[in-house]
């Protein structure tokens, strides 16, 4: 290998999706599709009360129902582990003792068919105590809410969080001994705050309401179980299938090796199918039954499985007269649901990123993630980021304003530069800001219309990746010179399976479609710890180059025992060797040759920790840098999105084509919680738990005019200079919608979303409750 | 998923009729129905599906009369020739209603048999004072779509009684407009207004934003005052809305619906 760059061949091109024919025509397995011999069925009985004691669970009626084999409740938890999740095992596969939120599953009805399990579901009669609920984080964190848990529950072993979570100056408060509805605590802090607040030139206050939001991966969760012999086999809708793995392996006390997950194609993800769902009840229900069983959500169960946090976020910030940040201050608070899940590194990471990828000399950032008696809460697309990026972008906006500064040169003049600390102990930024800013609002201006009820907004996000660096890849070479790529990572719809074939391609000289790729299936992927944090592209890359180089040297050396030469006297070629009398042989000669027939195969193993490139943490900043032009109807209130755009800093695309989808979906997934989307509870129910007034953006939706530009400046530590994308143009959507707004209306709005009414109070100045 | 239940496939409307009780209930587009029977909401025990009975489908004009089998749906109403020549503004509304499944699939009758409280065509047919024919056993009879709609999903209907057709009479010299103010799934407020020159009568009808359409009469649209139209809605507060948002959009659409007819006036 030369330290010398070579011509990329198929790395950078825009190649069509491998799963594109087979998801249009309807053919692509996903994991509703999967059936396993002598398959039962299973429908959830769930609590229809906020907060309350469990009396008594009569399922008599239901086991008499035609077709039931088993009614599972809290009561065969015994011989189990009974709780999962990874950062604080608090979740309860089926309540015990207590229910903590509507929608809680209590027993799981498990039948011969849909149509009988679903029947018998509704005979389960349940008697309840009902308790007071807190059914928001106010209520919850008031001095003598009633509790959401009694009991505090030891952190898991996975120390993995803290790493990902790190600020230095971080605190943990989340263990305390008297228990109360704080779920985690986090705080980060620098320099002096006060001092600088007392210095200032002028001090901006403002608050954000960040709306609770279903993530709306068209698939809902689903999985189907098969238990025996000591064995767990299940197929789910799990983006991190080797994270399920270790919840089920301790729910059922069973070895790794014996526990089998695997995930077909998912229809999307957005991060709300990282960790455990739905498994160790479909688990449950096989280890009860010793037959595989069949558990598929509807739309409203799975917005009662897991939705988003939402966060009321207090700041202030302090100016120097030229408008230099000198301190900024942060107060937020999470509601993070009746269970932690992936929560406290959500907050952990709006933490991080509330303040902006700004040069802040003095900061003080307090958040904390409260338990109610809502559905939980976990990870979202952009992660803690678009939660606290409204809240800073809204503030650094006001403050230009009062200041009189151009909103774009108040964010030149403290954005950080290239190699510059943004957190302590931290990678340096590895991207340049002003640049991608520069071109964001030139391309916002070329179209800006100046009339009434127009206006732009922009926003930047630096979002330090929580992508922990442990990756696996293995590339099998055939007899023919064809390769298998193994992964572990999972393909949801972002396009990985495409990614990692360009990158198998290029690494290896050989056709693109030689290359197989096959993913996430623990018994035969290697590990990959999850597909999030939009780490795919830079460390499943980096550990296929790994694995690639791997297949490479183990050919060369079978090349020179086959000739009879040195193994250093044989070089790499595409597709193959060559050999020191200038002649070449492929792959698969090498393979044929070496075995002798035609038999044999040869493994290349690709292994990535922390360390070399990948020792810094974050293994790269993922940037979002987006502006937007509005058109508000004055009279109505309804805004309609003019312009779009957004610059993708990934340092180089290796499917440009992937990443404008990702970057106009990212986006469009932003304007839903800027314009439409707020999950809404009028006591312990929600009122919109549907797809009909759950309202997401539509086709009509998209903007007028969309720019999707790309910033290639090989800074990042992936294959040929990549970063990751696809969360990062989420984050400052909903700073970039407010301003807009804002700037369109004559007022700034401390929520989301800009629903017409709102739009149209905020124009008028009439209060909410007026 | 759905519960079970008996299908019934009469192919005349007097077969209909003898299949219809309380638990044995008219199915067609199924666009409502199925997913109230989908949600657990309303169980009968058998479906009649009226798609067979071809006395259902189809648009005459009879006599000054435009009638519509109930069992048409709403895209062969948008693309008719007769109505879009006769009754341009139903047309319009018909080619908006819902999304593109829905017109194809829902059927005229069925919607107005749901009496959904945010149906455009119901608006529509109420500006046209159009009526609809209730057939059961004991015989037929003809009521007015502004007394068929009851309230939010009642409509007088008997259960052993089928909407067998909407009958329009056709206006003469009149221009007439719907506008709708849409920003979820359903509007937030439809107004329709007919303004007929030849019998010196102007409708304003708004729909969607209360229970029931409410109807506004009098000779000329120049004697509408959108504010007082705004004050006679009953707006029912849901995630499109306050009562005072919806009173305030309400005049805001009336008055735009006046500018369209305007626009719309032939030369």
């Amino acid at each position: 290998m030369s330290d010398v760059p070579r011509p990329l061949k198929i790395a950078g091109q825009s190649v069509r999706r491998r799963d594109l024919v087979e998801k249009v025509t309807g053919a692509a397995e996903y994991c509703v599709d999967v059936t396993m011999p002598g398959m039962l069925h299973a429908k959830v009985v769930r609590s229809d009360r906020a907060h309350a004691r469990i009396l008594e669970i009569n399922t008599g009626e239901a086991l008499a129902h035609r077709g039931v084999v088993a009614v599972v409740t809290a009561a065969d938890l015994k011989p189990l582990f009974p709780r999962f999740g990874h950062i604080i095992a608090d979740h309860w596969i089926l309540a015990s003792g207590k229910v903590r939120y509507y929608g809680e599953p209590v027993a799981l009805v498990v039948a011969e068919s849909l149509a009988d399990a679903t029947d018998a579901a509704e005979l389960v009669r349940v008697d309840y105590d009902d308790l007071p609920a807190v059914l928001d984080a106010e209520e919850a964190l008031a001095a003598g809410a009633a509790l959401v848990h009694e009991e505090s529950y030891p952190a898991t072993a996975d120390d993995s969080f803290k790493i990902l979570a790190g600020g230095v100056h971080e605190t943990d408060a989340s263990v305390e001994d008297r228990p109360t509805n704080l779920a985690h605590e986090v705080t980060l802090e620098w320099g002096d705050v006060d001092q600088a607040f007392a210095d200032a030139a002028v001090v901006v206050e403002s608050q954000a309401g960040y709306p609770m939001l279903y993530a709306y991966a068209m698939e809902p969760y689903n999985a189907v179980a098969s238990y025996g012999d000591g064995e767990l086999r299940v197929v789910s809708t799990a983006q991190h299938p080797y994270m399920v793995r270790e919840d089920l392996a301790r729910v059922f006390g069973l070895p790794l090796a014996k526990v089998r997950v695997i995930a077909p194609y998912l229809g999307g993800g957005y991060g709300s199918k990282s960790y455990t769902k739905v498994e160790p009840l479909a688990a449950l229900g096989s280890w009860v039954t010793r037959r595989p069983v069949k558990l598929v959500l509807d739309i409203e169960e799975s917005i009662y499985t897991t939705r988003v946090d939402s966060a009321q976020v207090q700041v202030r910030s302090a100016f120097a007269a030229d408008g230099t940040i000198l301190a900024r201050a942060f107060d937020i608070v999470m509601d993070s649901g009746a269970y932690a899940d992936n929560s406290p590194l959500v907050l952990a990471k709006c933490v991080n990123r509330c303040f902006g990828p700004y040069r802040v000399p003095n900061l003080r950032v307090r958040g904390r993630s409260v338990y109610t008696n809502t559905a939980p809460a976990s990870s979202y697309r952009g992660f803690g980021a678009p939660q606290g990026n409204l809240a800073g972008e809204t503030n650094l906006d006001r403050a230009a304003e009062q200041l009189g500064i151009d909103p774009a040169d108040i964010r030149r003049r403290n954005l950080v530069a290239k190699g510059e600390s943004l957190l302590p102990g931290k990678r340096g930024m590895d991207a340049e800001l002003v640049a991608d800013l520069d071109m964001v609002v030139a391309s916002l201006e070329r179209d800006r219309r100046d009339e009434p009820g127009y206006g732009i907004g922009f926003g930047c996000a630096a979002s330090d990746a929580g992508a922990f660096p442990v990756s696996t890849a293995q590339v099998r070479i055939q007899t023919d010179g064809s390769v298998t790529v193994l992964s572990g990572s999972t393909e949801m719809g972002q396009g990985s399976r495409s990614l990692l074939a360009q990158v198998a391609a290029e690494e290896l000289g050989v056709d693109l479609d030689q290359v197989a790729v096959v993913q996430s299936d623990t018994a035969i992927t290697p590990y990959e710890r999850t597909t999030g944090a939009s780490r795919t592209t830079t460390l499943v890359g980096l550990a296929l180059q790994r694995a690639c180089a791997d297949a490479r040297a183990k050919i060369r050396q079978m090349a020179a025992e086959v000739a009879g030469v040195s193994p250093e006297s044989v070089a790499d070629a595409p597709g193959g060797v060559e050999l020191p009398d200038g002649s070449t042989a492929g792959f698969g000669d090498v393979v044929q040759r070496w075995f002798g027939g035609s038999a044999g195969e040869v493994t290349g193993i690709g292994l990535l920790r922390r360390e070399g490139p990948t020792q810094e943490m974050p293994p790269f900043w993922e940037i979002g840098m987006v502006g937007v032009g509005v058109d508000v109807d004055l009279e109505t209130g309804h805004v309609v999105v003019d312009q779009l755009v957004t610059v993708a800093d990934v340092g180089f695309a290796v499917n440009p084509k992937a990443v404008e989808g990702q970057d106009l979906g990212a986006a469009t997934q932003g304007l839903g919680a800027a314009l439409y989307e707020e999950l809404v509870y009028d006591g312990p129910q929600l009122v919109n738990a549907n797809v009909v007034d759950y309202r997401v953006p539509r086709m009509g939706d998209l903007p007028r005019k969309i720019d999707l530009m790309l910033a290639e400046r090989r800074d990042g530590v992936g294959p040929y200079g990549a970063k990751g994308a696809g969360e990062g143009t989420l984050n400052p959507i909903g700073g970039a919608v407010a301003a807009a707004v804002a700037r369109a209306v004559g007022r700034w709005p401390t929520r989301l979303p800009l629903t017409p009414e709102r739009v149209w109070r905020l124009a008028n100045g009439i209060e909410e409750d007026d | 998923m759905l519960p079970r239940f008996d299908l019934l496939r009469p192919t005349t409307v007097a077969e209909a009729v003898g299949c219809l009780s309380e638990e044995s209930v008219p199915y067609c587009g199924g666009t409502e129905l199925l997913l109230a029977m989908r949600a657990g909401l309303y169980r009968p025990s058998a479906l009649v599906d009226i798609k067979r009975v071809p006395e259902l489908r189809g648009i005459r004009l009879r006599d000054g009369v435009l009638s519509i089998g109930a069992a048409t749906s709403h895209r062969v109403v948008a693309l008719d020739a007769l109505v879009r020549g006769q009754l341009p503004m139903l047309a319009t509304v018909e080619q908006g209603v819902g999304n593109a499944r829905v017109r194809a699939q829902g059927s005229v009758g069925g919607n107005l048999c749901f009496a959904e409280p945010k149906s455009d065509l119901a608006t529509a047919l109420v500006a046209y004072e159009a009526s609809v024919s209730l057939t059961s056993a004991g015989g037929t009879r003809e009521v007015l779509v502004s007394e068929l709609i009851q309230g939010a999903y009642f409509a007088d209907k008997e259960p052993d009684e089928l909407l067998v057709s909407i009958e329009i009479p056709l206006p003469g010299d009149h221009d007439a407009v719907y506008l709708k103010y849409q920003t979820m799934e359903r509007p937030t407020v439809g107004v329709a207004v007919m303004n007929d020159r030849s019998g010196r009568r102007c409708r304003v009808v708004v729909g969607a934003v209360g229970e029931v359409p409410v109807v506004w009469e009098g000779t000329d649209p120049s004697e509408v005052v959108p504010d007082e139209i705004a004050e006679l809605v009953d707006p029912v507060v849901d995630l499109t809305g306050s009562a005072r948002y919806k009173r305030h959009v309400t005049a805001v659409y009336v008055r735009r619906a006046l500018r369209a007819l305007e626009g719309s006036h032939p030369s």
